[in-house]
C-alpha cells in the first residue's frame, strides 16, 4: 500500500488491504528475496563463471547492485531490472514521445530516458509517400510534419556511442499521434508484449502502449497512409484541445474512459495490458460509474478487488 | 555490334498500348516477341494502369550508352523509365549490367538511393570499383568493408541489406530502387533464403531490378514479385548471345576434338558418335571409380606419354583458341592440372616484364614475410608463363591479381572452378571442361544443363571472337540423349530453397509489424506451392478418368484373387530370402551345382501367373562383391553382396552403342552359352546333385558341352532334384511361419473360382494398371494436401517451441533476452552461440582461445586428417560439442528434424591450431605450417571469424556485459591484421 496516495474509508482500507495481500500471496515466490537495492551484494557461485549484466557491478571482488530493483538470473547472467527508474530502452521498443526540440535534420522527442531521444528525418516516411532522398527543402519543411510539442510514436533503433538513443519510424502507423490524450505513467508497468497498437473495436479508439510509460489513448485513425490529411490539419494548433471539434463528445468520452482506466491501474501498480485496460473501462461501465468517478477510492478498490481474484482464477487453472 | 536486331517502330508503338490490352484471366499478356527477347508482365490482382506515365515521353534518357543497345536492354530500358520493376533473364555475357547502369543513373538524377546488391563480397569489390568510375556517389558494405555508407549508390552483399532491413535504416526509406544481380542464386541451398526474405521485406513504395541467368520460369518468379509488392513486374528474356558457341568433344586418350553442336544450335549424332569411339577404352575405367577421386582418368596411368590436358592445350595454342579457361570442379584438381602445364610458356618476354610488375605492385601492400608465402612465390613463374590458377583456396589478393591479368589479356590458360563463372564480365575464347560429372556431396553426377550454360557461358569475347568455343573433355561413354541434355539443355528452373533459421524467426518475432506467418505466406516457395495446386488438381482429374474408364468384369473376385497372388508372390519371395541368405546357402555354393534361376524381363511388366520363368544354369564360381556398381541398374543392391558365376544360355545382342546387351534364356531357345553373374537373390533353387563340368570353359565347344549335360539331367529330373530346404538346415521360427503360410495360400487358389476363367493374365494385367493408378492418385492427393496448409507450418511450430523451451520467446512469442542476443548473431550458429555466451565460457578463457573456440563455428570444409588441437582447446571443444548437443537434443524432442549427431559434428576443431597461433600473433606462413588447408579458405574463416566477433560484441553491448564486450573488442584486434585483412585490389 506504500505510496498509495487514496482517500479511502475503512472498509476500503480494510478491503483494499486484504486483495493487495492476496495479490502479494500469488505472485511468484522466487523473486521474493531477489529485490536490491544500490550497492547491495548479490550472491552469485564465484568459482563458476557468470556475466553481469546491466544494473550490476563488481566491488571488491563482489558483485553488487548499482539500481534498485529485482536481480534477474539468465543461465549464468545476472543482471538487476530496475522499477521506478527512468525508462531504459531497448532496440525494438515502442515508444511514445513529445516533440522538444526541431533541430537540423532531426527531431528531439522526450520519451523519459535520461536524454532526449533522436529522430532523423532520414527515419521518417516522407509525406508524399516517395522513397527518396531528403532535400534542403525537406528540411525546411520539418515543422509541417512535427513540431514542438506533437505527440509521435516511433521504434527504437539504436544507439549511439555516447549512449543517446536513436529512433525511427518503420512503416505509416508511427508517426503523429492526435485527437487523443497522452498519459504518462511508471515503465516498468508497461510489459513488453507481441502488439504494443491495439485498436478497441467496441470503442473506436486507438491504444499505443508506449514501453516508456507513455501511453496514447486516441480516435481510432484508419491505416496513417494519409500522411497529407495531417497535413491539412497542420493549420489547426494539434493539440488536444482544439481538435476537439473534430471529436465526437462519445468519443471523446470512451477516450476518457479508457483513459481513467490506465490511471487507475497505474495508481494501483499493475502491469498495464490492454486486456486490462479494457476489463477494467467495461467494469466501470457495467457498474454505472460516472468517468469521473473512475479516479474515487472506491473504483480502486474494486479493481484491486477484481485483479486479485482474477490471478487466483489463473494460478488455479493453472493447477 | 549486334545492332541488326533492332525492332521496328511499329512494334515499339504496340508495347506502349500494352495495358490496355490486358487480360483479365491471370493478368498478364504477352507483349511483343521481337528477334531475341520475349517480353511479358505479370500484373498483381486488380491492378489498373495508371495511363500517365511518370516519366513524359520525350524526357531525356537518364543514361546514355556509347553503343547500340540490344533489344533487351532497350526494352528493360524502357520498363524503367516508366518506374516499373523488370526482371531481366539473359546469358551472362549477355549485357545485364547495362540496365543495372541505367537504374543507378536514373535514381541518382532523381535524387533517390538505390541499392546494388550481389551475392559475393568479391563481386561486390569489383561492381563497387566498377561503378564508382562511373557515377562517384557510390558506397560499398560487405561484412569486410563499409565505404561512404551514406551514399546515394550503395553495393552491399544481399545478406547486409537483409540485416539492413531488420534493423531499420534510413537508407530502407529512401532507397527506390533496387538491384538484385544474379538473383538466381535464390536456388541455393543454403543462401537462397536471403533472397526471398530481401525481397518479402522490401519497401513497399520500392521498385526492383532482378538480374538473373536464363530462368525458364522467370514468368512464375515476376507473377510472385508482383503479388507480394503488388506492382506490375516486367519480364525480359532473351537466349540471345552476342558471340554463338560452338561445342566440341574431346575424347578422353583421343587426340582430335570432334564439333558436336555447330554455332547454329545443331546437334551433329554423327560426329558424337566419332569421338566416342575414339575414346580410348581405359583398363583402370572400374578401378577409379572405386577410389572416387576427381582426378579419374586424366591423369591416371600416363606418367609415360603426355596428359590429355596437356595435349589439349597444346592443341588450343596451336589453333589459336586460346585465351581459354579450363573449368574443373575440385581446387586440388585445378592446382594439379596446372602444374601440368610447367612445360609450357604462352608469354613473350614483353609480357612477362608487364606481369612481374603488375604482380609485384599488386603483392606491395603485403608484409616481406607474407611476400614468402609458398603460394605467393610460387604463383609467380606460372603467371609468367600464361598459365593461371583461379579457385577459392587462393589468397583472395591472388585471386584478384589473376583476375586483373586475365582481363588484360596476359594469362593465356587460367585453370578454375566453377565459382569463376560467376559475376563479372571475364570471358574468354575457349571454354573447357575437364570433367562431364561433378561431385555435388552425395555423389558424382553428370553437370546439369544449367550449370553447363552458366560456364560455357564465359566463352566468346564479344566483339572480338566471331564465335566461342566450348570444349567437354570426355572419358566415358555417354549416351547421345545425355549429351545432347547437357549441351542443349535448358537452363536450371528458379526455385524456391526457403528454409526456416532461427535468426529469422527471432528477428521476425522481433519487428513490430512482422510476423513469421506472414514471411512464410509471401515466400516464393509458398508461391510456387500454390500455384502447383491445379496442375495437380487436373491431373488427379486425369487419371480419375482414367482409371473409371478402365471396366473389368467380375472386379470383385479378380480383385480377390489379385491380392491373393500379391499375397503369394511376397511371401513366396520372403521364403526365399530365408533360404537363400548367405548364411544358409553359401555352404552349398559349390561349383557344377545346377541352379534353377529366374529370367528377368527387360520390360518390367509383372507376370502374374504363380509360375515364374525360370531357366537353369550351372554354378561355375561365386564372390563377394564389394561395392555397388552404380550404373548396372539390374542389380540392386541390397542383394548384391554375393554374385555367383554361372554358366547359362543367352541371347546376346548389341544394340546401337556396340554396347553388349546379354540376356539370360531358357536353355531351349537360340543363344550362346555364357558363364554370367548373377546376383544371389535371382537364384530359385538349388539342386542336390553337382555335375562335372571342365575347369576351362574358354572354348565354345567346352561350353556346349556343359550345358548339354545339364540340359540331359534336367531332362532326366523333371524338377531337378531340388535341395529341400530342410536338408539345408534351416531352422527359423520365420521360415517355418511362412511356409505354413504359402502352403495355405496354394490351396486357397487351387479352390478360386476365377483361376479357371480364360484370359485370366490380361485381365489381370489391367486390374494391376488400374491399381497402380489408384496409388499414384492417392500420393498426388497427398502433395496436395500438404501444399494447401501453410508450408512449413509444422516446422514454424516446432521451432518456436524450441525457442520457447530455451527461453529466447515466451509463451506469447515476445523476445526475451536471450532471444535478443540470437537475433545479432547471424553468421554463425545462432543458438549454439548465444548458449556458449550465457553459459559464461568466454568469461573464463583468454581471448585467443576464445576466438580459437569460435573457429570452430565458422569453418565448414571437413578435413580428413587434421591433427586434434591441444589439450586446453581440446577441451573447449568438448564444451562447444556439449552445448551443441544439448541444442539439437531439445530440437529433436521439439520435433525438429535433426540428426543430433550430425550436428554436433557440424562444428570442425580442424583449424583452431591455426586460428590461435594467429591470435597470438603468429605470422601467416607460420600458421600455414601448422595446417593442411588452403591459404583462402583459412582466410575467409577468419574474415567470417570478424564479422561473428563484431555480432557479438553488439550482443554483449545489449546484455550489458562492458567486460566480455571488451574482450570481444580486444580478439578483434587481435585477429584482424596483415594479409588476412588486406584490402581488396578492386578498392
Amino acid at each position: 500500500m506504500r505510496g498509495l496516495q487514496l482517500p479511502l474509508n475503512q472498509t476500503q482500507r480494510i478491503r483494499l488491504q486484504r486483495a493487495l495481500e492476496k495479490l502479494h500471496s500469488l505472485s511468484s515466490k522466487a523473486n521474493s528475496d531477489a529485490s536490491v537495492t544500490v550497492a547491495d551484494t548479490i550472491p552469485v557461485n564465484y568459482d563458476d563463471a557468470f556475466l553481469k549484466g546491466h544494473g550490476t557491478t563488481e566491488l571488491n571482488g563482489e558483485l553488487v547492485a548499482t539500481v534498485c530493483g529485482v536481480v534477474e538470473r539468465v543461465n549464468k547472467l545476472v543482471y538487476v531490472r530496475a522499477l521506478r527508474a527512468r525508462y531504459k530502452p531497448e532496440v525494438g521498443d515502442i515508444v511514445v514521445g513529445r516533440v522538444v526540440e526541431v533541430a537540423q535534420k532531426r527531431w528531439r522527442l522526450e520519451i523519459n530516458f535520461s536524454q532526449d531521444a533522436v529522430l532523423m528525418l532520414s527515419s521518417m516516411n516522407m509525406p508524399d509517400g516517395i522513397q527518396r532522398r531528403r532535400t534542403a527543402l525537406d528540411e525546411l519543411n520539418m515543422r509541417s510534419i512535427f513540431e514542438e510539442n506533437d505527440v509521435v510514436c516511433a521504434e527504437v533503433r539504436n544507439f549511439h556511442h555516447d549512449g543517446s538513443v536513436q529512433l525511427q519510424a518503420r512503416s505509416q502507423k508511427y508517426g503523429k499521434l492526435e485527437k487523443g490524450q497522452l498519459l504518462i505513467i511508471d515503465p516498468y508497468l508497461v510489459k513488453k508484449s507481441k502488439q504494443h497498437f491495439h485498436y478497441l473495436e467496441q470503442f473506436g479508439i486507438d491504444l499505443i502502449l508506449g514501453r516508456n510509460g507513455f501511453i496514447w489513448v486516441g480516435e481510432h485513425v484508419e491505416a496513417r497512409d494519409g500522411m497529407i490529411v495531417d497535413q491539412a490539419n497542420n493549420s489547426e494548433q494539434s493539440t488536444v484541445e482544439k481538435d476537439q471539434a473534430y471529436t465526437p463528445l462519445e468519443m471523446r468520452q470512451n477516450i476518457c474512459r479508457i483513459a481513467n482506466a490506465v490511471r487507475v491501474l497505474s495508481t494501483l501498480g499493475f502491469n498495464v495490458d490492454a486486456d486490462l485496460i479494457i476489463e477494467t473501462a467495461e467494469l466501470s461501465s457495467s457498474l454505472n460509474i460516472d468517468i469521473h468517478d473512475m479516479l474515487g477510492s472506491e473504483f480502486h478498490v474494486l479493481v484491486a478487488e477484481r485483479e486479485a481474484e482474477r490471478r487466483s482464477l489463473m494460478t488455479k487453472r493453472k493447477r | 555490334m549486334g545492332s541488326l536486331k533492332r525492332k521496328s517502330e511499329g512494334e515499339e508503338a504496340s508495347s506502349e498500348s500494352l495495358p490496355q490490352k490486358q487480360h483479365k484471366g491471370d493478368g498478364s499478356v504477352m507483349a511483343d516477341e521481337a528477334v531475341g527477347c520475349v517480353h511479358e508482365v505479370s500484373y498483381p490482382d486488380g491492378y489498373v494502369p495508371s495511363t500517365s506515365s511518370t516519366v513524359p515521353a520525350d524526357s531525356k534518357p537518364a543514361k546514355e550508352f556509347p553503343f547500340t543497345l540490344d533489344p533487351f536492354q532497350s526494352e528493360a530500358i524502357k520498363c524503367l523509365d516508366n518506374g516499373q520493376s523488370v526482371m531481366v533473364s539473359a546469358h551472362t555475357s549477355a549485357g545485364k549490367t547495362v540496365v543495372a547502369l541505367y537504374a543507378i543513373a536514373m535514381s541518382l538524377r532523381n535524387n533517390q538511393r538505390v541499392i546494388y546488391t550481389s551475392p559475393i563480397k568479391a563481386l561486390s569489390n569489383q561492381k563497387y570499383r566498377e561503378f564508382k568510375e562511373e557515377f562517384s556517389d557510390v558506397g560499398l558494405m560487405t561484412g569486410d568493408v563499409t565505404i561512404d555508407p551514406n551514399a546515394s549508390c550503395l553495393v552491399m552483399t544481399t545478406e547486409i541489406w537483409r540485416s539492413m532491413q531488420y534493423k531499420g535504416s534510413e537508407v530502407v526509406r529512401e532507397v527506390a530502387w533496387i538491384v538484385f544481380d544474379e538473383v538466381h542464386y535464390m536456388r541455393d541451398r543454403e543462401r537462397g533464403v536471403v533472397w526471398e526474405e530481401s525481397i518479402v521485406m522490401a519497401p513497399k513504395n520500392s521498385r526492383f531490378v532482378f538480374l538473373s541467368a536464363t530462368v525458364p520460369n522467370a514468368k512464375e518468379f515476376a507473377d510472385w514479385v508482383a503479388k507480394v509488392h503488388k506492382q506490375p513486374c516486367h519480364i525480359v528474356y532473351t537466349d540471345y548471345r552476342p558471340t554463338p558457341l560452338q561445342h566440341y568433344i574431346f575424347p578422353a586418350g583421343g587426340d582430335g576434338l570432334f564439333l558436336v553442336v555447330d554455332e547454329k544450335g545443331k546437334f551433329r549424332e554423327d560426329s558424337f558418335q566419332k569421338a566416342l569411339n575414339a575414346l580410348v577404352p581405359t583398363s583402370e575405367s572400374n578401378k577409379k571409380r572405386d577410389n572416387g577421386k576427381s582426378q579419374k582418368g586424366l591423369v591416371m596411368g600416363k606418367v609415360s606419354e603426355q596428359s590429355d590436358i596437356f595435349k589439349l592445350v597444346k592443341m588450343i595454342i596451336q589453333r589459336q583458341y586460346d585465351p581459354v579457361i579450363i573449368f574443373s570442379f575440385s581446387k586440388r584438381e585445378c592446382e594439379f592440372l596446372a602444374m601440368q602445364m610447367a612445360k609450357m610458356d604462352l608469354n613473350d618476354d614483353d609480357e612477362k616484364g608487364n606481369i612481374e610488375t603488375i604482380f609485384w605492385s599488386a603483392m606491395d601492400m603485403l608484409s616481406d614475410d607474407d611476400k614468402k608465402l609458398p603460394q605467393v612465390s610460387n604463383m609467380l613463374p606460372l603467371l609468367k608463363r600464361g598459365i593461371g590458377v583461379h579457385h577459392s583456396g587462393l589468397l583472395p589478393i591472388l585471386k584478384e591479381v589473376i583476375e586483373i591479368l586475365f582481363q588484360e589479356g596476359l594469362i593465356k590458360c587460367l585453370f578454375a572452378t566453377e565459382t569463376f563463372s560467376i559475376g563479372l564480365n571475364m570471358p574468354a575464347k575457349t571454354v573447357v571442361f575437364t570433367n562431364v560429372r561433378k561431385f555435388d556431396g552425395d555423389k558424382f553426377r553428370w553437370i546439369s544443363s544449367g550449370e553447363y550454360i552458366q560456364m560455357s557461358g564465359r566463352a566468346g569475347r564479344r566483339g572480338i571472337d566471331a564465335r566461342g568455343i566450348c570444349i567437354l573433355m570426355v572419358d566415358e561413354r555417354m549416351e547421345p540423349s545425355t549429351a545432347k541434355t547437357m549441351l542443349k539443355g535448358n537452363a536450371d528452373s528458379l526455385n524456391s530453397a526457403f528454409h526456416l533459421s532461427y535468426n529469422m524467426l527471432l528477428n521476425q518475432l522481433c519487428c513490430e509489424d512482422a510476423d513469421p506467418e506472414s514471411m512464410l505466406r509471401n515466400s516464393f516457395y509458398q508461391f510456387q506451392a500454390d500455384r502447383a495446386i491445379p496442375d495437380l488438381e487436373k491431373q488427379i482429374k486425369a487419371l480419375e478418368e482414367e482409371r473409371d474408364s478402365m471396366i473389368i468384369e467380375e472386379e470383385d473376385s479378380l480383385k480377390n484373387y489379385y491380392n491373393l497372388i500379391r499375397q503369394y508372390k511376397s511371401l513366396k519371395n520372403d521364403v526365399r530370402d530365408i533360404v537363400f541368405s548367405p548364411k544358409y546357402c553359401l555352404p552349398y555354393m559349390k561349383s557344377g551345382r545346377p541352379l534353377c534361376i529366374q529370367c528377368i524381363d527387360d520390360e518390367k511388366s509383372p507376370s502374374f501367373s504363380i509360375e515364374d520363368h525360370v531357366t537353369w544354369g550351372v554354378l561355375m564360381d561365386f564372390h563377394r562383391v564389394k561395392s555397388v556398381v552404380e550404373d548396372d541398374a539390374s542389380r540392386r543392391p541390397e542383394d548384391a553382396s554375393y554374385g555367383l558365376d554361372i554358366l547359362t544360355r543367352c541371347a546376346v545382342s548389341k544394340d546401337g552403342l556396340g554396347k553388349k546387351k546379354i540376356k539370360i534364356v531358357p536353355l531351349k531357345e537360340p543363344g550362346e552359352p555364357l558363364v554370367v553373374s548373377v546376383p544371389l537373390s535371382q537364384v530359385i533353387s538349388l539342386s542336390s546333385a553337382r555335375l562335372n563340368i571342365p575347369k576351362d570353359l574358354l572354348p565354345l565347344e567346352a561350353r556346349e558341352n556343359a550345358l548339354k549335360k545339364l540340359l540331359e539331367f534336367i531332362s532326366r529330373y523333371a524338377n531337378g532334384m531340388p535341395l529341400e530346404p530342410e536338408e539345408m538346415n534351416i531352422q527359423s521360427n520365420s521360415y517355418k511361419k511362412a511356409v505354413r503360410r504359402l502352403e495355405a495360400l496354394e490351396n486357397l487358389f487351387e479352390k478360386h473360382e476365377i483361376a479357371k476363367s480364360p484370359l485370366i493374365e490380361q485381365k489381370l494385367k489391367v486390374l494391376n494398371g488400374k491399381e497402380e493408378l489408384t496409388a499414384k492418385i492417392r500420393s498426388i492427393k497427398k502433395t496436395m494436401r500438404s501444399s494447401t496448409a501453410l508450408a512449413f507450418k509444422d516446422e514454424l511450430k516446432a521451432r518456436k517451441r524450441v525457442l520457447r523451451r530455451l527461453g529466447y520467446i515466451t509463451s506469447d512469442d515476445v523476445v526475451e533476452l536471450k532471444g535478443k542476443v540470437a537475433c545479432e548473431i547471424s553468421s554463425a550458429d545462432e543458438l549454439t552461440l548465444t548458449e556458449l555466451m550465457f553459459s559464461g565460457i568466454f568469461k573464463d578463457v583468454k581471448a585467443e582461445e576464445m576466438v580459437s573456440l569460435l573457429s570452430c563455428l565458422v569453418w565448414q570444409e571437413k578435413l580428413q586428417d587434421a591433427a586434434k588441437p591441444r589439450e586446453e582447446l581440446e577441451l573447449l571443444f568438448t564444451q562447444l560439442q556439449d552445448t551443441a548437443r544439448r541444442i539439437a537434443k531439445v530440437q529433436l524432442e521439439c520435433k525438429v528434424q535433426i540428426d543430433v549427431e550430425s550436428f554436433v559434428s557440424s562444428f570442425r576443431p580442424d583449424i583452431m591450431e591455426a586460428v590461435y597461433a594467429w591470435a597470438k600473433g603468429s605470422k601467416f606462413y607460420e600458421i600455414m605450417e601448422i595446417t593442411q588447408v588452403f591459404e583462402g579458405s583459412l582466410i575467409r574463416a577468419i574474415r567470417r571469424l570478424e564479422e561473428v566477433l563484431q555480432q557479438l560484441i553488439s550482443a554483449a553491448k545489449s546484455i550489458g556485459e562492458t567486460e566480455l564486450e571488451s574482450k570481444f573488442e580486444e580478439a578483434v584486434s587481435k585477429i584482424k591484421r596483415d594479409i588476412v585483412f588486406a584490402a581488396s585490389l578492386y578498392l
